[in-house]
């Protein structure tokens, strides 16, 4: 099932949330939906899904707006935030939305199963931790087994290992389960190993939209690499007689647009000693950081925009 | 719609809010219900004496008094959708959201029969008991029956009433405050201002105590247009809430 995202725009008051933004959601594969905090990814999410009505602009499953599904959590599941009442255990909060749909209730121990809270169903859902809401959210749209995920920001929360299951865990959905997969996230080294695909959104409107490895084509060489050395000035000024580009800090030295086997090569050719060389930064994320740089919605003019050192963290 | 009225009941069973309005709900009517019999032919009182009709069919009317929380159970039921932000799951499942209002106020309006048929059997064994020591229980026929009857439907109409304004106004707090100080506060001044008065018999306080008290009172409706009228707030309430929970945003 294809999403199409096509002239959405919203406003709150005085406020644009979201300016003419379209994009396309392919069918078996995963699609990253970047962009910095406050830059309408949420407000775009909640369009798609009918949650929120749009100025402009329509968001369709194969054609058809979400509020006009015949059996909405059969096609589309989102995992929106994670929204329970705290009194209600896992497992009578997933029944409640099975007995709304017409599913089996034992949908809900299966859903439970499948992330990983077999154990906690019957639990009351404010004892459970972050990660566990995630993963109580992600169960309440698995319910009605949908060809479409959506999800927001859904690493929020989640412990490295969690990180790491909800990964293969998208992965297997869209690959191997041939589902369309819409995720979001503000930090691009958060999905970058799982998604296909991305749309990467600023300040409300598309910057980019692409597959993967057309993001990475542009991105070669574009990252910077830190090497510390005793000799660090010598090696600053055989590095500058070669064009390098680069910045000098104390006992570091950082440089742009090549990579770490360079770098070494030539510190090894100049006979410099090499106390530390790493790929500071990855090209993707330089391209990520330019592409969305102070377009977030409370952007800080920070010290860090020309500055990899500062834009990295 | 069957499906969403069982959801919606689902919701209600699963936590433990309908068991503690329950509880209050029998407490007030027994508490009433023994405070009017205690106090039957007491000079100072006003109240008939234990076997006049007039003493029988106020003190059988006690159940009455708990429709502040068949009221606010409603209340809950319908503004606990945003206090805990499950309206964002409850709306993607069920993306016509007037539907959802509509399960609610059929749900918890029958959810409110057995509590209304619970508090008025309370009302009546403690008065039967009570009563019927200081020498006579008043028997299970014409007005007394009728009483009763209303008594409880009125317990059911306020539980639609407090969904349609939970509804419409979606702060849990707010609502139940607003409530409370309507029909505690703001009623209670308009109907004792002499200016004002008139205009009691056609508030939902108004409506109530036409439906149940027979004797004492000011200008009132009839039993059956109070209840029609009550039941007219709380579908106005409904549809305005209905109405602008498909409009608003979900955020």
């Amino acid at each position: 099932m294809r999403v199409e995202v096509r002239g959405l725009t919203k406003s709150f008051g005085a406020v644009r949330a979201v300016t003419d933004l379209g994009f396309t959601v392919e069918p078996g594969s995963v699609t990253g939906f970047l962009g910095p905090n406050g830059a309408g990814k949420t407000t775009t999410l909640r369009m798609v899904l009918g949650l929120i009505g749009p100025d402009a602009g329509t968001a369709t499953f194969d054609g058809v707006p979400y509020a006009a599904l015949p059996d909405p959590i059969r096609t589309v599941g989102a995992v929106l935030e994670t929204a329970f009442h705290p009194a209600r255990s896992g497992r009578n909060h997933l029944r409640v939305y099975c007995r709304a749909a017409g599913l089996p209730v034992e949908r809900a121990d299966e859903v439970l199963r499948q992330v990983g809270l077999a154990d906690a169903g019957g639990r009351r859902a404010g004892s459970y931790s972050l990660g566990m809401r995630q993963r109580l959210a992600l169960a309440t749209a698995l319910l009605g087994d949908p060809g479409v995920l959506v999800l927001d920001e859904p690493a929020n929360g989640l412990d490295p290992e969690g990180i790491q299951w909800l990964r293969g865990f998208l992965r297997h959905l869209a690959h191997d389960q041939g589902r369309t997969v819409l995720v979001s996230s503000h930090l691009l080294s958060e999905v970058e190993q799982t998604v296909d695909r991305v749309v990467i959104v600023g300040a409300g409107r598309l910057v980019r939209e692409g597959s993967m490895a057309d993001l990475r084509a542009g991105a070669d060489g574009a990252g910077t690499v830190l090497v510390r050395s005793p000799e660090v000035a010598r090696l600053a000024e055989v590095l500058r007689a070669d064009g390098v580009p680069l910045t000098l800090d104390g006992a570091a030295l950082t440089v742009t647009g090549r990579t770490t086997d360079e770098i070494g090569a030539r510190a090894f050719a100049a006979g410099v000693e090499l106390h530390e060389l790493r790929s500071h930064t990855s090209g993707l994320e330089e391209i990520y950081f330019q592409l969305t740089a102070g377009q977030g919605q409370f952007a800080a003019p920070s010290p860090g925009t020309a500055d990899p050192e500062g834009a990295s963290r | 719609m069957t499906r969403l009225v069982r959801a919606e009941w689902t919701k209600l069973f699963t936590t433990r809010v309908w068991i503690g309005m329950l509880a209050a709900g029998l407490l007030i009517t027994a508490g009433f219900a023994a405070l009017m019999t205690a106090f039957a032919g007491n000079a100072d009182s006003g109240l008939a004496p234990v076997g006049t009709a007039e003493f029988e069919q106020t003190a059988l009317a006690q159940a009455s008094g708990a429709t502040v929380l068949t009221l606010i159970l409603g209340i809950i039921g319908a503004t606990q959708e945003y206090r805990h932000r499950t309206a964002t799951p409850t709306f993607l499942t069920t993306p016509r959201r007037g539907q959802v209002i509509i399960a609610k106020l059929i749900a918890y309006a029958l959810a409110a029969v057995p509590f209304a048929v619970l508090a008025v059997a309370v009302n009546y064994l403690v008065v039967a008991v009570y009563a019927g020591a200081r020498g006579a229980a008043p028997s299970l026929t014409g007005d007394n029956i009728e009483v009763m009857t209303t008594s409880g439907l009125a317990l059911v109409i306020y539980a639609v009433i407090g969904v349609g304004l939970g509804a419409l106004m979606r702060n849990q707090v707010g609502a139940i405050v607003a409530a409370l100080v309507y029909l505690f506060v703001v009623e209670s001044v308009i109907r004792s201002i002499p200016a004002t008065s008139g205009a009691y018999k056609w508030l939902p306080g108004g409506g109530l105590e036409a439906m149940t008290a027979t004797f004492e009172g000011p200008d009132l409706l009839g039993a059956w247009q109070g209840g029609l009228l009550l039941l007219g707030y709380g579908l106005v309430a409904a549809l305005l809430g209905t109405l602008l929970a498909v409009r608003r945003d979900i955020v």
